[in-house]
């Protein structure tokens, strides 16, 4: 009685979100990876046969658009009689449609109903350990793929459901932390099989042509509605140039034409032989976060909306990286194009954009020995910061930056225990910046006081000299950095510096950036203010200063 | 404290008096009210159930007035179990107390850093929500405690006198005291308590290691915060319902609903109100559990949808799954607040009988999650409504008779009900009838996806269970989404519309213990696990002790959380009482199942134990339902005519209407039919038959169903 109406169409659409769900937390739930259960450093998704993205399970933003390219470049390898059911493909590779860096593990799995291919359940998860040359598989002075660990270059796993065991073999002999990788291995398995059966289950139910009609209808209801936000921004061309840490400068065009969103980067610096590099995969990924950024809305984000979008690269640069330049760090450079992208639009061509945050990674590795277990423990994580404040709001305190999202941080009663450091403190920032007529929001002070000698920190910070950018007369933002404070009293400053050695009672500081405000501080509601100084947000002379707070007139205040 | 039959009751004729339970429920829109009583010689029962308006902000009016509408005189009680939704309506309303928040030195801001997640991710401009406690009320203190419990800092007790002279300057009611791994060791909390107490009588003060122990700094400080926020008005409530109760002459035992489906004592529910915040909908699934129990039913999927939301839960092997990972306003748009307390594990959606339905800009069709709540309530209301709700829909399909709306009590204002279906019809370039069955079929399409969470996403294939279903919608949607799922059989409580409060009648005392205690699984640690066990049974059985009951009226269990070595998420396994040599590869094994039950794959790893889990229940006496009696009515005398029902998937077909009213046990028919009765209506599809059982239950039977898919 029904199967092709508008109704069914929706339910099946509905369902397809639900399968990309219900995968994704079938991987975080079963992982053994903090970074995957606790950070979500993964995705889920559903394509159409060709590979285009019909729906996306994701705890970040930065994958979301990721997994489609990864099926692409299956199609490419193989060919359609080398695609069989119950086959499991496994890539890891930027340079074979692994995207990313080699700790992300791509797996991918076609859906056949009698004989014809379908879909394809695919997902990406960060792996602990790929092997390279240091723990961890990131470093930050790598200066080919090969010292970044295995390269997985588009491969079989499984062959008619059966593990293909030599490749798990090889797998496994190249992790520092093979017991983590296979639990991690298997949590990615399980979704794709369990995303296999409701992919056909719901086949079953409505219909083939149903099924098909109504991925069709998806993508281009994604599409049409990429095409309202872009076709609300007015036309034009749009540049933006920006100095960065390190003295260089970034660059990016950007062309809104009617419904197409034009971005142009082929002026970007030669690929670097230092591990910043993207992946043209990568570089696409960026700018399609920034464009989702624009629509806002996470539930309709599919292979339609990135339609609208053009994306022009130079090959050799660090947008367009070509073998063997090394990826390791591509995260920094992901959200500084990300961030850039934002900026322009932010600054020239729209009011919906709230101004900078502290737009970092902030990525913090450190391990050792557990002073209590006397097992190697590592620490990998991301760290929170302030957001920028928009048109109407004060920026959001202590949230991870815009390539993470639904990501949570490490308990400090967890860390404790998992890696046998103290937590010495984890509070807001209170540095005075970001002023505005609405402020920037607080990054955070995370103290680790190290329990065992010889242990390392490795890390990776941008906007360390560069602040993040405020709006319309708001002040910019506080920078990253992590403090070493050496038990002799010393303190070393750091932003990106690989296995920087610590001994017990070494403290390691993380300092995350203050926002970037919004609007004249003058402009600032005298009770938002009072607030501030109570609350300890903003420092009464910062008050003074800035904001021309009088204390003789502007009420009261303790 | 346990109830027994008071000497005073045993009247000069050498009658004993009736036993009497009574159980009350307050909703948001209405107090229901079950009332059961049991001639102790002839065993004879009487079953009354009513419902009142509730009367926010004195909600314990409502409840008063609900007995004497079905004139139950207090002094009569000797049980009454009471379920309040005063804590969940002080915490969404903001209406608790001006607190405070004492953390451990550099771990004031943990409240507000929360965890530092954004769900809803391509909104740049998310705002997080606001902490309970603003920053000027959260203070800092020296002192520390490691991770194995040690104290590495003294207390610092200096500065509390500032601190406290602050406090009661600011106006503060109450105190939430939350130091980092107290979990581990509660020491500093219990000095800095007795500390304060000693300086001032004015606050309320509650320490996390009285409401929790298990680790996770900000959902402990989180849960301890949102607790003490909640502290003096749940416990004033409670107070002037007692007193209100008393003035009645009400002398037997008072017992509260908690969220862990079961009671627990007044003393005890005032000084951890917080755990009454699920009440409602955890006693709805526990009587589910009950009735299941009753009918020898052990494995049961739990529907309960009412005007806002659905919710669903699963019973297995007549166990009810209690966890402590639960949050208030948490969302794909929001991180809300945790509440690590002990609450029954269901699932919640944005779909009710309410949900208003809505055309985005692309003409899509959706339900939920906005709702038209009590106020102005669907379109068929009349009361101001404009947008579609899912009750208007189904009154359109002819599925709630407009003429029998609400009980009879309204009349449902069709004309408008019409008006408001063409404006989504328009733009869509379909019929108001299609959109009436879309509405159905979108909000249907929700709940099948939410049943699928508790049910196939965890590994169990939903035509092994039998679902029930109640609150105010189930009975309308239960028969499609049973199809749907590949159920054989779908029971509609004959006290569905007042299910809550029936549930409670049916609840023991339940405390859950959850504890964080990590340990390698195996021979060396086993006697330390012994231990760490026997003193939470000691810690438990002691306070049911002191509390008067007896060996006999108690029962224990103990779960075990395992992961394999290094995971995150654990899965609770039973463990006996003590542990022996045997207990370490019986658990693996158990463990091994149920893990590849719910994930498909097992790894040959090293497992670990992560936290014990003790449940002791004590019984309140409850009374043991009886059978009903049949008067001789003939089935032809129910049926109160005929009329076309739109099935939506299923067609529409002219449907023989039945008076649930006057139904009775052993009848029986066969669809499609609607059967109307006060407070509910249940729709019966084509190829589905019907029989009550010897309780008045409607059991519907699915036998030609093939729906459903593999786990």
């Amino acid at each position: 009685m029904f199967n092709d109406d508008p109704i069914t169409l929706e339910i099946i659409q509905n369902s397809l979100r639900s399968i990309s769900d219900e995968m994704f937390y079938t991987i975080a739930k079963t992982a053994m990876s903090p970074i995957i259960y606790e950070v979500l450093d993964m995705a889920t998704a559903i394509t159409d046969p060709k590979g285009e993205l019909a729906s996306a399970g994701a705890g970040i933003p930065a994958f979301v658009g990721a997994l489609d390219k990864s099926v692409k470049a299956i199609i490419n390898k193989f060919k359609p009689e080398d695609i069989n059911d119950g086959d499991i493909f496994i890539t890891n590779d930027p340079y074979y449609g692994g995207v990313t860096h080699l700790n992300d593990v791509v797996l991918i799995k076609p859906v056949f109903m009698e004989g014809e291919l379908l879909a394809w359940a695919v997902n990406i998860a960060h792996w602990n350990d790929v092997s390279g040359k240091s723990p961890g598989s990131m470093s930050v002075d790598a200066t080919e793929i090969y010292q970044e660990g295995i390269r997985i270059p588009a491969v079989k796993l499984f062959v008619n459901d059966e593990p293909i065991l030599s490749v798990f073999d090889m797998l496994t002999a190249n992790s520092r932390m093979p017991e983590f990788l296979k639990g991690d291995l298997w949590a990615q398995i399980s979704a794709l099989r369990l995303g296999g059966i409701r992919i056909l289950s719901l086949v079953n139910k409505y219909g083939r042509s149903s099924y098909v009609h109504a991925v069709e209808n998806y993508l281009e209801l994604g599409q049409a509605m990429a095409e309202k936000a872009i076709k609300a921004l007015p036309d034009g061309q749009y540049e933006i140039d920006e100095a960065q840490d390190d003295g260089s400068h970034l660059s990016v065009a950007i062309e809104v034409s009617g419904s197409k969103l034009v971005i142009d980067l082929t002026q970007a610096p030669i690929q670097s032989p230092l591990p910043i590099n993207l992946s043209k995969d990568g570089t696409m990924l960026a700018c399609q976060m920034a464009l989702m950024g624009l629509i806002g809305d996470r539930q309709l984000a599919n292979g339609g909306c990135f339609r609208v979008l053009d994306v022009k690269t130079r090959s050799g640069s660090i947008y367009d990286v070509q073998a063997p330049g090394p990826c390791g760090i591509y995260f920094e450079t992901m959200i500084r194009l990300n961030d850039l992208i934002w900026r322009c639009l932010a600054e020239k061509v729209t009011d919906t954009l709230p101004s900078g945050n502290f737009s970092s990674i902030c990525a913090t590795i450190m391990g050792g020995k557990h002073p209590d277990t006397g097992l190697h423990y590592s620490i990998i994580e991301p760290e929170i910061g302030g957001w920028g404040a928009g048109d109407g709001f004060d920026g959001a305190n202590a949230m991870f930056c815009a390539m993470h999202g639904d990501t949570f941080n490490c308990p400090a009663e967890i860390a404790e225990t998992r890696y046998g450091v103290t937590v010495g403190q984890v509070a807001l920032n209170d540095e005075d910046a970001g002023a505005g007529e609405y402020r920037g929001g607080k990054g955070v002070v995370i103290d680790y006081v190290i329990r065992s000698d010889n242990s390392f920190l490795t890390c990776a910070y941008t906007r360390n000299k560069i602040a993040p950018w405020g709006l319309n007369k708001g002040e910019d933002g506080s920078v990253n950095r992590v403090e070493v404070i050496r038990t002799n009293g010393e303190i070393e400053v750091h932003a990106m510096a690989s296995e920087v050695t610590l001994d017990t009672d070494d403290i390691v500081r993380v300092i995350t950036a203050n926002g970037a405000g919004f609007g004249d501080p003058k402009k600032r509601k005298t009770a938002a203010l009072v607030d501030d100084i109570n609350n300890g947000y903003v420092s009464l002379e910062y008050a003074k200063a800035k904001y021309g707070f009088d204390v003789t007139h502007g009420g009261s205040y303790e | 404290m346990k109830a027994v039959i008071k000497e005073e009751n045993i009247m000069k004729e050498g009658r004993v008096k009736d036993k009497v339970f009574v159980t009350t429920d307050v909703g948001g829109t209405f107090t229901d009210l079950v009332y059961l009583s049991e001639d102790p010689k002839t065993g004879r029962q009487q079953l009354k159930t009513a419902k009142s308006d509730t009367t926010p902000p004195n909600f314990e009016l409502g409840v008063l007035n609900v007995m004497d509408k079905a004139l139950v005189d207090a002094k009569q009680i000797d049980v009454m179990a009471h379920g309040t939704t005063v804590v969940i309506n002080a915490l969404t309303e903001r209406k608790g107390a001006k607190t405070a928040l004492i953390t451990t030195q550099g771990f004031r801001d943990v409240l507000e850093i929360g965890r530092g997640n954004r769900p809803d991710f391509f909104n740049l401009n998310y705002q997080k929500p606001p902490a309970y406690v603003p920053r000027h009320l959260r203070f800092e203190i020296n002192e520390r405690v490691n991770y194995h419990g040690e104290v590495t800092q003294a207390l610092e007790l200096l500065p509390l006198a500032n601190i406290i002279r602050e406090l009661e300057d600011k106006g503060v009611e109450a105190v939430a005291i939350c130091l980092l791994n107290a979990y581990k060791n509660p020491q500093h909390e219990t000095l800095l308590s007795n500390a304060i107490n000693a300086l001032t009588d004015k606050l309320e003060v509650i320490c996390s290691h009285q409401i929790s122990r298990e680790w996770r700094e900000y959902e402990r400080t989180s849960t301890t915060a949102l607790s003490a926020y909640v502290q003096p008005i749940a416990s004033r409530y409670l107070s002037r319902l007692h007193h209100g109760l008393q003035e009645k002459d009400f002398s037997g035992q008072l017992y509260v609903m908690q969220s862990n489906c079961g009671v627990d004592t007044l003393k005890s529910a005032k000084q951890v109100p917080i755990t009454m915040v699920e009440s409602g909908p955890a006693s709805g699934i526990w009587g589910a559990a009950e009735l299941g129990k009753i009918i020898n039913e052990p494995n049961i999927i739990a529907l309960d949808i009412g005007g806002t939301t659905a919710k669903c839960a699963l019973i297995s092997d007549g166990e009810v799954k209690i966890t402590s990972d639960y949050y208030i306003e948490k969302s794909h748009l929001s991180a809300g607040y945790p509440i690590m307390v002990p609450v029954v594990d269901l699932v919640e959606i944005g779909n009710g009988g309410g949900s208003i339905a809505w055309v985005d800009d692309f003409n899509k069709l959706h339900v939920g999650p906005q709702s038209a709540g009590a106020y102005p309530g669907p379109v068929a209301y009349g009361k101001g409504g404009t947008a579609p709700t899912t009750t208007d829909a189904n009154l359109a399909l002819g599925r709630i008779n407009p003429e029998f709306f609400c009980g009879g009590e309204l009349k449902a204002d069709m004309a408008s009900v019409q008006t408001s279906l063409e404006k989504i019809a328009a733009p869509m370039g379909i019929s108001t009838q299609d959109v009436a069955r879309g509405i159905v079929r979108i909000a249907n399409n929700n709940m099948v996806n939410a049943l699928k969470l508790v049910s196939v996403n965890r590994g169990h294939d939903p035509r092994d269970f039998t679902m029930v279903a109640f609150g105010g919608g189930g009975a309308m949607h239960a028969a499609a989404l049973a199809a749907e799922l590949g159920i054989k059989r779908l029971i509609i409580p004959a006290t569905a519309a007042v299910f809550s409060a029936w549930g409670m009648m049916m609840s023991d005392i339940r405390r859950d213990i959850l504890l964080t205690y990590l340990s390698p699984w195996e021979h060396q640690t086993l006697v330390f696990i012994n231990e760490q066990m026997a003193q939470l049974y000691q810690e438990l059985s002691d306070e049911f002790i002191s509390e008067n009951f007896t060996s006999k009226d108690t029962r224990f269990q103990f779960f075990g959380r395992f992961r394999y070595e290094n995971q995150e998420h654990s899965i609770e396994v039973p463990l006996p009482l003590i542990l022996n040599e045997s207990s370490i590869d019986q658990v693996r094994e158990s463990f091994q199942q149920l893990y590849k039950q719910e994930y498909t794959y097992n790894l040959d790893n090293e497992i670990e134990l992560v936290g014990l889990h003790l449940v002791g229940k004590a019984d309140v006496g409850k009374v043991k339902l009886a059978k009903q009696q049949q008067s001789g009515r003939l089935i032809a005398e129910t049926i109160k005519g005929e009329r076309e029902v739109d099935f939506a998937e299923d067609g529409v077909h002219t449907s023989v209407i039945y008076d649930g009213d006057l139904l009775e046990p052993m009848m029986a028919f066969s669809g499609p039919a609607i059967i109307e009765q006060t407070g509910t209506t249940i729709v019966i599809h084509p190829d589905q038959t019907v029989f009550l059982d010897e309780y008045s239950n409607v059991i519907v039977e699915l036998l030609k169903n093939k729906g459903g898919e593999h786990v």
